[in-house]
């Protein structure tokens, strides 16, 4: 058995060069087993780019990432940790020519040889669970885009994730669909999933999150538990940022 | 709580765009249906030209019949290999490896640089005398003896030019996916392959199958081309017909309806499918 304290998410150094644009300096993070950690910063400042080496889709230009226990070196072991990996992207990115089932029951046929019988079952019960269970056969541009983000993160689920990466999920969702959005994150968090998140979310990094990560210019700036990162900036960057998204 | 942003939060772009066919002066639906009375008048000028006036109208049809079996055969399997060759072509255009996207890219440039006539021509005469010469520098008779079959070298020759022009079509089709489609599938833990497979092909095909339909129809018409190279399609026994009995103004008209009743057919055809695959986005 692993040591329950080993982190399950270890990032040593990690720096990101966009051609000349220097978008991770260096960057170090650990993250443990049912951790909830959210990472806000200005746009422009990597977080997106950081949650994106995770899983490798963004290749990093040096550094050392290792995904429970694995390192993110080879093609085969970047796929092993990929399918340990939910992600719910910013434009939900649901399968367009698939039903919401199909979505579900894909990568779960493909990947996690499930029989057919099986996926259907595992897809019906969490959707079910993001509370959207009679739009089974409806296509992604049929619904909602907070329904959508609903899908896919049950998507993310069905492959049994351990670990699962949220990049932006609310930003480009309509301001009433926010709030169904975030109470199945809220629900997964309280769940003990361990979850990246990068969100302008405020309220929720305060009532969900464990560890706050402001990051700025490539680097992480700060970090803290959510009532000492808000209340208590330590970094002049912090408080400036907090005070434009804080205040109004 | 969480909704502290969502005053300052600017409207997200409209996703839904209304689509041409709920704008209702537009009438699209009817005039795609009336196309289909196009395709009954031409063949009903074919029959009652044969009908009325047997000699030479009914003639012509029933010698240059063979004809019309060859251009359908030659434009329906060539059309069926090149579309495996655009897909490896396309995904060879769009592939980061070096090797595979130069020679990819070198093929299109060349075939799009020279007329399809003589690339016929050059299959149907020039080839075999290259493959009769490695014949005999390995003295493998098989080769040696090699005689140039006419249909199997015209297939090759359209398959290889309009592979080419079919490739650029898929590596559209492919590109026009967004990226995301690919990413959430990687993410999954899908390999590229797989991803291609079930996520991004399935939608490029819908997207490039009006191209690919206008594909089939340019082929059929170039078909006529390979009476250039020895073979009796529809052109070809049309030219034979107009020699012995010289009528060029009654063959050829015909010849010229024949082969606009089957571009339009094959027109309502694609369009039928296009419509039967259309999903929204």
């Amino acid at each position: 058995m692993k040591d329950n304290n080993e982190p399950i998410i270890k990032i040593e150094n990690i720096h990101k060069r966009f051609g000349k644009v220097h978008a991770l300096r260096g960057v170090n993070l650990q993250v443990k087993k049912g951790e909830v950690v959210v990472i806000v910063g200005p746009s422009g400042s990597g977080k997106s780019t950081l949650l994106r080496c995770i899983n490798r889709l963004e290749e990093y230009t040096s550094g050392k990432i290792i995904v429970d226990g694995i390192p993110l070196d080879t093609a085969q072991n970047i796929n092993l940790v990929r399918q340990e990996i939910g992600m719910v992207f910013q434009s939900f990115n649901l399968f367009a020519h698939l039903t919401v089932l199909d979505n579900l029951m894909l990568a779960q046929k493909i990947i996690r040889k499930r029989s057919p019988e099986e996926s259907r079952k595992i897809a019906v019960d969490l959707l079910k669970k993001v509370g959207i269970p009679e739009k089974l056969n409806a296509y992604p541009a049929q619904i909602s885009g907070g329904q959508q983000q609903r899908v896919a993160i049950a998507r993310a689920l069905a492959m049994n994730p351990r670990i699962m990466l949220f990049d932006e999920p609310t930003s480009a969702l309509d301001p009433e669909m926010i709030k169904e959005v975030l109470d199945v994150m809220m629900q997964l968090a309280k769940e003990g999933m361990t979850m990246v998140v990068v969100s302008h979310e405020m309220g929720f990094a305060r009532a969900a999150a464990h560890r706050i990560i402001f990051m700025d210019e490539g680097q992480i700036i700060e970090e803290a538990p959510p009532e000492v990162l808000f209340t208590n900036p330590k970094q002049e960057r912090t408080k400036r940022f907090l005070s434009k998204v804080l205040n109004h | 709580m969480f909704g502290r942003l969502q005053t300052e939060r600017p409207e997200p772009p409209e996703t839904k765009v209304p689509e041409l066919e709920n704008i209702p002066e537009a009438g699209i639906g009817y005039h795609i249906d009336a196309w289909w009375w196009l395709v009954a008048l031409v063949a009903g000028i074919i029959a009652i030209l044969s009908i009325t006036k047997p000699d030479p109208y009914w003639r012509i049809v029933l010698f240059v019949r063979d004809g019309i079996g060859i251009t359908v055969l030659i434009t329906v399997v060539s059309f069926i290999l090149m579309l495996f060759v655009g897909m490896l072509g396309g995904l060879g255009r769009i592939s980061k490896n070096k090797f595979i996207h130069l020679v990819t890219t070198l093929y299109v440039e060349l075939v799009r640089g020279i007329p399809l006539l003589v690339q016929l021509i050059w299959w149907y005469f020039a080839f075999p005398v290259i493959i009769k010469q490695i014949g005999v520098w390995t003295h493998i008779s098989f080769l040696e003896n090699y005689e140039a079959n006419a249909i199997v070298l015209a297939i090759f020759g359209f398959v290889f030019c309009y592979g080419a022009y079919m490739s650029e079509i898929f590596r559209a089709g492919i590109q026009s996916i967004p990226k995301g489609q690919m990413e959430a599938a990687r993410s999954l833990g899908m390999s590229y392959f797989q991803s291609m497979r079930y996520v991004v092909l399935p939608q490029a095909i819908r997207v490039i199958l009006p191209p690919v339909g206008n594909e089939f129809i340019a082929l059929l018409k170039d078909s006529s081309l390979v009476s250039a190279v020895a073979l009796a399609d529809l052109t070809r026994r049309g030219r034979e017909f107009m020699a012995a009995n010289f009528d060029p103004l009654q063959v050829w008209t015909m010849i010229a309806l024949l082969y606009l009743v089957m571009t339009l057919f094959s027109a309502r055809i694609v369009n039928y499918i296009e419509r039967r695959t259309k999903f929204e986005r």
